[in-house]
């Protein structure tokens, strides 16, 4: 393995080591899951939409509002003892940091993701659709978009004095795209129709985390150097 | 009066000198200026160092000693000024040059929920060492840390975090290693293993820079000594050359004086 490859993995594996020991991020991001599940579940009236119809943009902004719970918090684990010091002076590539830093989230967001899924299935009563795989990779190019955006922003946020609350400035009109062919997907999906039929929204998401993890692999090392 | 800038020239011209007569240049560093808005931390320091150079940095609080060690390690830019780290000019890129420089600063640099141990590894997977386990063992020994290396960082004492900081910071061993305040909090028992190490270093001829408050620390290994006032190194000087105590009459005449001059 290239020593390239070695570094971002020590990332990955020293992000999630630390999720595992802490448990910070993501016991806040399946609360938040669950309960947003139940108050939309109590908070939409069936008798006058039908759950499908609703169900995908729900799950989509829940993920994106998860997200930034989870992601929002990456660099803190960092500050602590300037440690994001110490790896910056370290002879790693930036963009090697950055992509084991958006693939330990991925890791995170896609296993709430995941759980979101869940929890709405179970509290909307839906059922997957034909094309289970498919909702799968929608949501999973989804979410590698997403930590892409949000990894990077969250290294800008992290560096100014109103950081969390900046976060969700920065990043939610860049995610409108994601959102929109995210949740177009989703539902159709969850509606039965065929994978065919979203095949042009799963480019889309395909294309939206590409571009996001160039522009954030590229664009880290000007955000975290003084 | 000796104006500072023409001992700086002096010194610099004398260790120009032995470069060429085949001392290897580690760090050269010309007119630094480091500014934080309005307020000029470090001022135009020329600096240059050779293979086996230990110089100590002593100052008064807020004379930018921290701010130069920071920009000879590449941690933060220079606003105006330039590094070079064994001839190859600091360019913030993630070069090679990285392998030969280690820095102790204020802060550890160390992840508190992993042990002794992962940290060690996880810089060492960072900086792509080879033999990983035997030298994480090894510097864990020569802390005197071996005892505590499945410890959390959290658990440990702040002697103890910093000797595991100095194990992380020679971990690849560095050939131009920056100390910043390495003897503050520490009880002797770190001190003396502090001591240990900086003489080993000394011995194996790697070039230091440390910044200090604690003059008797100091001076004992130092070759050479600057004091840093308001920026500007208002005295530097070779460390054979003056004892402790007429040091110690020279650093509160100069801090007294304020930068650039002395009388």
């Amino acid at each position: 393995m290239s020593l390239y490859l070695r570094q971002v993995g020590v990332v990955v594996w020293k992000d999630l080591l630390l999720e595992l020991r802490t448990r910070e991020r993501i016991a806040a991001m399946a609360a938040f899951a669950v309960l947003s599940g139940v108050l939309f579940s109590f908070a939409t009236d069936r008798s006058v939409v039908r759950a499908q119809d609703i169900a995908a943009g729900l799950i989509w902004m829940t993920i994106v509002f998860d997200g930034l719970l989870g992601i929002g918090r990456t660099f803190h684990i960092e500050a602590e003892d300037a440690a994001m010091q110490g790896v910056l002076m370290s002879p790693a590539p930036k963009d090697a940091i950055f992509l084991g830093k958006a693939i330990s989230n991925f890791a995170l967001l896609y296993a709430v993701a995941l759980l979101v899924l869940g929890v709405f299935m179970l509290f909307f009563g839906l059922e997957i659709g034909s094309s289970p795989g498919a909702v799968l990779l929608a949501l999973g190019l989804g979410s590698l978009g997403f930590v892409a955006l949000g990894t990077l922003f969250a290294a800008v946020s992290s560096g100014t004095r109103m950081g969390e609350t900046v976060l969700p400035i920065l990043v939610f009109p860049l995610l409108v795209p994601m959102v929109i062919y995210g949740a177009g997907a989703t539902g159709r999906l969850l509606a039965g129709r065929p994978v065919a039929e979203v095949a042009g929204n799963l480019k889309m998401l395909a294309a939206f985390a590409l571009v996001a993890l160039a522009a954030g692999a590229g664009l880290f090392r000007f955000v975290v150097e003084d | 009066m000796i104006v500072a800038a023409e001992q700086e020239r002096a010194l610099a011209a004398s260790v120009h000198e032995s470069v060429g007569t085949g001392a290897e240049l580690v760090v050269e560093a010309k007119g630094l200026v480091r500014e934080y808005g309005a307020v000029i931390a470090v001022d135009g320091i020329d600096l240059t160092l050779v293979r086996g150079d230990f110089l100590t940095v002593f100052g008064p609080n807020g004379a930018g000693k921290s701010s130069l060690l920071k920009m000879l390690g590449g941690m933060m830019r220079a606003t105006s000024g330039t590094v070079s780290i064994g001839g190859v000019p600091l360019d913030f890129s993630d070069g090679e040059w990285r392998r030969r420089v280690g820095m102790l600063s204020h802060q550890g640099f160390l992840y508190q929920q992993l042990t002794a141990e992962e940290n060690l590894r996880f810089y060492g997977k960072l900086f792509g060492l080879d033999d990983l386990d035997r030298r994480v063992r090894a510097r864990l020994e020569r802390v005197g840390l071996a005892d505590r290396a499945h410890f959390a960082v959290r658990k440990l004492s702040h002697g103890m975090r910093q000797r595991l900081a100095l194990a992380r910071a020679l971990l690849h061993d560095p050939e131009l290693v920056l100390l910043d305040e390495p003897y503050t909090g520490l009880d002797p028992a770190a001190a003396s293993v502090l001591r240990g190490v900086l003489q080993e270093l000394r011995a194996d001829r790697r070039t230091v820079v440390m910044v200090t408050h604690n003059l008797a620390e100091g001076l004992a290994l130092a070759t050479r000594v600057a004091i840093q006032v308001r920026g500007r190194f208002a005295w530097q000087g070779v460390r054979a050359d003056i004892d402790e105590l007429r040091f110690e009459r020279l650093y509160h005449q100069v801090v007294d004086d304020g930068a650039g001059v002395r009388a």
